[in-house]
């Protein structure tokens, strides 16, 4: 089994890599600067806010629900931010409520979800615009730019000669860190039960209403720290920030191969998702894409990066065509989610 | 005794506590009413009225488009775009060639709007895409083609012709006549949803999908027939806002489908599908228009409205979930209570 599915998971990791590849070739065509190193290393840097997100984001993805509050989170975080700051506090004290803000935020999420048992579309849905009013409530109109060099270099300075950026190894420690208690812990593997059939987890005694609501909290925090590097790239907090990166972090973690029902998905594969957005982002700026038509392609991106999981999934379960949908939980995207969980449980 | 227990059957439980949703709505709209008039100066005018009915009348069209799709435990978050994609090409149209007729922009903002919702129902129905990631990927397309059409420019008052300016200003039989077409509309699609048989459908796919599936109900060509609507419904509801708001730029009706879902959520529509009315929609638009009206006289931001929305959004969606466990409960008690034959159970 454990074969099976991790040749599943390095066949949708290969897809990606393959397509980074080949984007990087059409940004070779637009571009000869494209392959500098200065220019590699700093690809994914004005995405490192969306791809800290989308890490969190996987964790409720993989629990079966969804946090589209995020951006929101991160819009309320900053601003509160900026003011505490902007009242006289010290830099990184203010971080530290900001964040504290931010994980607050994902509690409300999760005790709603969680413990009154609501759906987290409706309930996200919901929050996500009252989160964002009262970013504006708390910070309306300018905006503060007023922060130490101290503190926005942790998402636009650069270390080693001034090659490495710091937001980027920010982005590799939560990746590896989140990775490594996604895949390596028991709680991780909790959420792939859950995720997979929460009535059996419970029944398997595995405290769900309290990993549900742990969830939120980490998506919430991750917006926080988002939030952190989200300020030290732009030098700047307004109420409208990151306002339009919800299309980016969805779309991370589905291309990522995340299962959007739940029970599937791995960290490596939305650290490369992630890379191949910034790439594609980046080659279409090249190119002169307007925003607006950015925003179409990677539209299409995610429909397809879905549309492909059915495909794999339908061959994978025979027949070379998707099966109807019979229940929830037979179209995610790249394994049967019973085959996961086995594989998990077991490891 | 047990004929007593028997009287009240389920469906009658459950549309006594409709009643109550429908009720309880009428009387927030009164406190609300109540408040504005103490607190603001202008918002007992006919004036405002007006103003309000107006506004109400664009969410309850697109509203009920929204509530077939979320009837079906799906989601429309493209609603928005529509509306702004198919308003402004009205107005483009209107802008180019002047001469044509007011009923013929009419017809292509809808078929816009019906070709818009066609793509969400295959998306959703054929490539079993779920709605909440299809449609937020088709309002981002949506609104990319939109800002592509419009290339930056945008489309004002002064270009349109004045018979086309003064329909939203008109009444008819004393009564705006935005607010006639949502009447028609609400009234069209009540009456479709409970008399016409593949409308009775969406009901019994939100309730339990695969249920209706094996009861030999064609569920994809139903969702997509409900994502149909709501485009074309979303396309009127772009040629009533061009009318209305007569300005319009590639950020036209941006969050529309927010105020849409709160009115259609508060109005007591499922969120998991299966349940709903639409006179509990139009209702839900009632309470979030004029409550949005006593803002902007209160001279409150913008962004207590995107507040309040989504507030009234959690609020209705836990009030749903605790009431509708409530009568699931009871439902099981008088269950038991048959079966025990023990109609004093039923009584406690």
């Amino acid at each position: 089994m454990r074969g099976v599915a991790g040749r599943v998971l390095v066949r949708w990791e290969t897809l990606l890599v393959v397509a980074i590849v080949a984007v990087g070739i059409w940004s070779v065509t637009l571009s000869p600067f494209f392959l500098q190193r200065a220019n590699l290393l700093d690809l994914v840097t004005p995405y490192v806010f969306i791809g800290l997100m989308a890490f969190g984001l996987t964790f409720v993805v993989i629990t079966g629900e969804i946090d589209i509050s995020v951006a929101s989170t991160l819009a309320v975080s900053i601003v509160s931010f900026a003011q505490i700051f902007a009242a006289g506090a010290n830099v990184w004290v203010a971080a530290l409520i900001g964040l504290a803000i931010a994980g607050g935020l994902g509690l409300v999420n999760g005790l709603l979800v969680g413990v009154l048992d609501l759906p987290s579309l409706a309930v996200t849905l919901g929050t996500m615009a009252a989160y964002s009013g009262l970013a504006f409530v708390i910070l309306s109109g300018e905006g503060v730019a007023t922060f130490p060099e101290g503190f926005t270099k942790l998402g636009g300075g650069y270390l080693a000669n001034d090659e490495l950026p710091v937001a980027l190894l920010v982005m590799l420690f939560f990746a590896l860190v989140l990775g490594i208690v996604l895949h390596g812990t028991r709680f991780g593997r909790y959420l792939f039960a859950i995720g997979s059939n929460r009535e059996a987890a419970r029944l398997s005694g595995i405290p769900v209403t309290r990993v549900r609501v742990t969830v939120f909290v980490i998506s919430g925090l991750m917006a926080g720290v988002a939030g952190l590097v989200y300020v030290g790239y732009f030098g700047s907090a307004r109420a409208d920030a990151a306002q339009l990166s919800l299309l980016d972090i969805v779309t991370a973690v589905v291309l990522g191969g995340v299962g959007i029902f739940g029970g599937t998905g791995s960290m490596p594969g939305v650290l490369l998702a992630l890379i191949l957005v910034a790439e594609v982002r980046n080659g279409m700026q090249l190119a002169n894409f307007s925003g607006q038509l950015q925003n179409i392609v990677i539209g299409v991106i995610l429909l397809a990066a879905i549309v492909a999981g059915n495909v794999i999934a339908g061959i994978r379960a025979g027949g070379g065509r998707t099966r109807p949908r019979r229940s929830r939980k037979e179209v995610t995207s790249n394994a049967p989610a019973e085959t996961q969980v086995l594989v998990d449980s077991n490891s | 005794m047990i004929t007593r227990v028997r009287a009240m059957k389920p469906q009658e439980l459950a549309a006594a506590a409709f009643r109550l949703r429908e009720i309880g709505i009428v009387l927030a709209l009164l406190v609300v009413v109540v408040f504005f008039s103490i607190r603001a100066d202008n918002f007992l005018t006919a004036s405002n009225w007006q103003d309000i009915a107006q506004n109400v009348s664009i969410v309850v069209v697109v509203a009920v488009g929204e509530t077939f799709v979320i009837l079906t435990r799906n989601i429309d978050l493209s609603v928005g775009s529509i509306v702004g994609l198919s308003g402004y090409l009205v107005a483009a149209t209107l802008a180019h060639h002047p001469g044509v007729p007011i009923e013929v922009v009419a017809l292509i903002s809808i078929a816009v709007g019906v070709g818009l919702g066609l793509v969400n129902g295959l998306l959703v129905a054929v490539a079993r895409i779920p709605a909440i990631i299809a449609t937020l990927a088709t309002l981002a397309i949506f609104r990319g083609i939109h800002a592509e059409i419009t290339g930056g420019k945008n489309i004002t008052a002064y270009q349109l012709p004045d018979r086309f300016l003064s329909l939203a200003a008109s009444k008819p039989l004393g009564f705006p006549a935005l607010a006639w077409i949502a009447v028609v509309v609400a009234v069209i699609g009540a009456a479709t949803l409970r008399f016409v048989p593949w409308a009775r459908d969406f009901y019994a796919i939100g309730s339990n999908p695969d249920a209706a599936r094996f009861a030999g109900i064609a569920a994809a060509r139903r969702v997509i027939t409900a994502f149909v609507l709501s485009g074309a419904l979303a396309g009127l509801g772009g040629f009533l806002f061009a009318s209305r708001f007569p300005t319009l730029d590639s950020g036209a009706a941006t969050g529309f489908e927010l105020t849409v879902i709160t009115a259609v959520v508060i109005g007591g529509v499922n969120v998991f599908g299966g349940s709903g009315t639409i006179l509990g929609v139009v209702l839900g638009a009632v309470l979030v228009a004029t409550i949005s009206n006593g803002f902007t006289l209160l001279r409150l931001d913008e962004f207590w409205k995107i507040f309040f929305n989504g507030f009234a959004i959690v609020a209705a969606v836990a009030i749903d979930a605790l009431v509708t466990r409530r009568l699931q409960e009871a439902l099981r008690r008088r269950r038991v209570a048959l079966v025990s034959s023990q109609p004093q159970a039923a009584e406690a």
